[in-house]
């Protein structure tokens, strides 16, 4: 999809779905939605719509920081404690890694 | 196979003339460029010959405006034939390379998964229901006659699967196309991706939990699927059937037997040729009938390599619009073919891809020709008319069954031989895609682009792996350099 030939209210329209979609646990959806019309928003003589989507983009690019730091941590605490956790680390694992930890 | 590159100026041309581009001068401006447009969003080489046209359209304006003397327009006809001429090739370079690097990117990513991942080179003993014919057999004899059985199984299937699509695509049963279109993409983004990751996990003793991975495999597959049924950034939805094309060749490669295989790609390029070069062929029809209806045939499993926007379409899109889905990935999947029709209705070609990929997804059962996706490709002709406002340059468009059986056949080679016979392998594919582009430039309407690339691939294999294998290890053998 080329954004150049798109009018600005189908920009909007397209932003504003990719944000609210990103609510489904999609953060990567959120990261598509910020690269993608990162330039429409910044590096762009001003549009009408160009402030809504200007939050829009800066919302999914909060969305995605944030979802970063809990899946880094989460990662984190995983990959350090799953021998520990005995049981129940087993039970999350989905590959368990063969070897001594 | 159905997915050679299509010459979007098929509708075109036909309507046109059915001369070459350098014709085209003698027609009015607006049609040379309808048909230079056209052609060239199919092919590179359509594509410059409609640059040239443009502007020897352009340039015969004026002239004629003022008072010039008799010759000169002749003379600028001719300058602007030999233009087009120059045009037409230096366009079609460009498009062969924009399709070069797709294609190189899935054999790379099948390559590399191949040598790294041993899953997909073990032997389970599993296999399809398309080959139910063992090959670990006695005799040789025996072998060769399952190996048979099983291609002629397999082919059987997929010539249904074709007649299948088309005949849906005859009777306008749109959804039923569309929903097998998108159940595939489904399986195929989804099930077979998380084999993926589970396979590599494994292969780099890495743990993952259940919840990081739930995570991953949704948001991969979730946004694959709006990208290529729906709206995304053209880069992202080109990676996407890349990675899909990638997958389906490995379960290729991982689930056929030797043999099967090897005599299943010969086949399917036969019958590729055959599907779209002969008048009853299903592609041909297919190609046709969307033609005649005046619709994009190509459905979301099209890799475009651009996005052509018509300025117009949106108006003609309004009819077309209603008839299909919005599934299908509008501009990415068909710059090439059609004009770039923000609402294309792939949807109509959908059944293709879907046959394509059902096929694919033996754990379905459903099967998918990759006859259809390959029509698909194929039938690329501009079903819209072009606009009168310019078009952007149009891409190329190959069917996305072409890059899975190309990734197959060099998947296949890396697995059995050793780097001397990928790289062959890899050469020959890109040399076969060249000629088959030129072709198309030369014969400006769908052709298959399997037969010569998987010939000269199958040839380069045979001979490389009998003949210059053993030379080269006999040489290092005895550290003799040449």
């Amino acid at each position: 999809m080329n954004l150049e030939r798109l009018p600005n209210e189908e920009k909007l329209n397209l932003c504003r779905k990719y944000y609210l979609g990103g609510f489904a646990l999609l953060p990567f959806l959120w990261l598509v939605n910020v690269v993608w019309f990162f330039k429409e928003v910044y590096f762009k003589p001003s549009f009408t719509e160009q402030m809504q989507m200007k939050t829009y983009v800066q919302r999914s690019a909060l969305g995605v920081l944030l979802w970063a730091v809990i899946l880094t941590a989460w990662i984190t605490v995983f990959q350090q404690y799953r021998a520990e956790w005995g049981e129940v680390g087993d039970y999350l694992s989905f590959t368990i890694p063969l070897g001594i930890p | 196979m159905a997915n050679n590159a299509e010459d979007v100026e098929n509708n075109m041309d036909q309507q046109e003339t059915s001369t070459s581009p350098e014709s085209a001068p003698s027609q009015p401006p607006e049609s040379g460029l309808r048909s230079r447009g056209v052609a060239g969003a199919g092919n590179g080489g359509t594509g410059g010959g409609g640059g040239g046209d443009d502007g020897g359209g352009g340039g015969s304006g004026p002239e004629q405006n003022g008072q010039p003397p008799a010759t000169r327009p002749a003379r600028v006809v001719e300058a602007e034939e030999e233009e087009d001429e120059e045009l037409t090739l230096k366009y079609g370079a460009k498009h062969v390379i924009m399709l070069f690097v797709p294609v190189t990117l899935c054999m790379v990513v099948v390559v590399a998964t191949i040598k790294s991942v041993s899953f997909y080179t073990q032997n389970d003993g599993q296999r399809l229901i398309y080959t139910p014919f063992p090959e670990d057999t006695e005799t040789v004899g025996q072998r060769a006659v399952n190996s048979i059985l099983n291609a002629t199984i397999m082919i059987t299937v997929i010539i249904v699967m074709t007649l299948v699509l088309v005949l849906l695509y005859k009777y306008r049963c749109y959804k039923v196309i569309q929903g097998w279109l998108f159940l595939s993409s489904l399986l195929l983004l989804f099930f077979f991706s998380y084999i993926y990751l589970k396979e590599v996990f494994k292969t780099y003793n890495l743990a993952m939990d259940f919840l990081t991975i739930a995570l991953i495999i949704w948001n991969f597959g979730v946004v694959g699927m709006m990208c290529i049924h729906w709206k995304g950034p053209l880069r992202l939805q080109q990676a996407y059937l890349i990675m899909i094309s990638a997958l389906m060749a490995l379960v290729f490669i991982k689930y056929l037997p030797e043999w099967t295989a090897w005599l299943i790609l010969a086949v399917i390029s036969v019958y590729d040729l055959l599907a779209v070069l002969c008048p009853k062929g299903p592609l041909r029809i297919l190609v046709e009938t969307a033609q005649e209806r005046n619709e994009p045939i190509f459905p979301a499993l099209i890799y475009s390599s651009t996005m052509v926007w018509l300025v117009n379409m949106a108006d003609t899109d309004g009819p077309k619009r209603n008839s299909t889905e919005a599934a299908s990935p509008p501009q990415e999947a068909q710059p090439a073919v059609a004009p770039p029709e923000p609402s294309s209705p792939s949807q109509d070609d959908g059944g293709f891809n879907s046959t394509w990929i059902n096929h694919q997804e033996h754990q379905l059962g459903p099967l998918q020709s990759t006859e259809d996706t390959r029509r698909e490709v194929q039938e690329m002709p501009s079903a819209r008319p072009t606009p009168e406002d310019d078009e952007e340059e149009r891409g190329v468009k190959l069917g996305l069954g072409d890059f899975i059986f190309y990734s197959m056949l060099v998947g296949k080679a890396s697995a059995n031989g050793d780097w001397n016979t990928t790289l062959a392998c890899f050469v020959a594919i890109l040399i076969g895609l060249c000629v088959t582009l030129l072709l198309l430039a030369i014969f400006k309407k769908a052709l298959p682009a399997l037969p010569i690339s998987i010939f000269f691939g199958l040839v380069f294999y045979f001979a490389t792996d009998n003949l210059v294998r053993p030379f080269m290890d006999k040489l290092a053998l005895h550290q003799f350099y040449i």
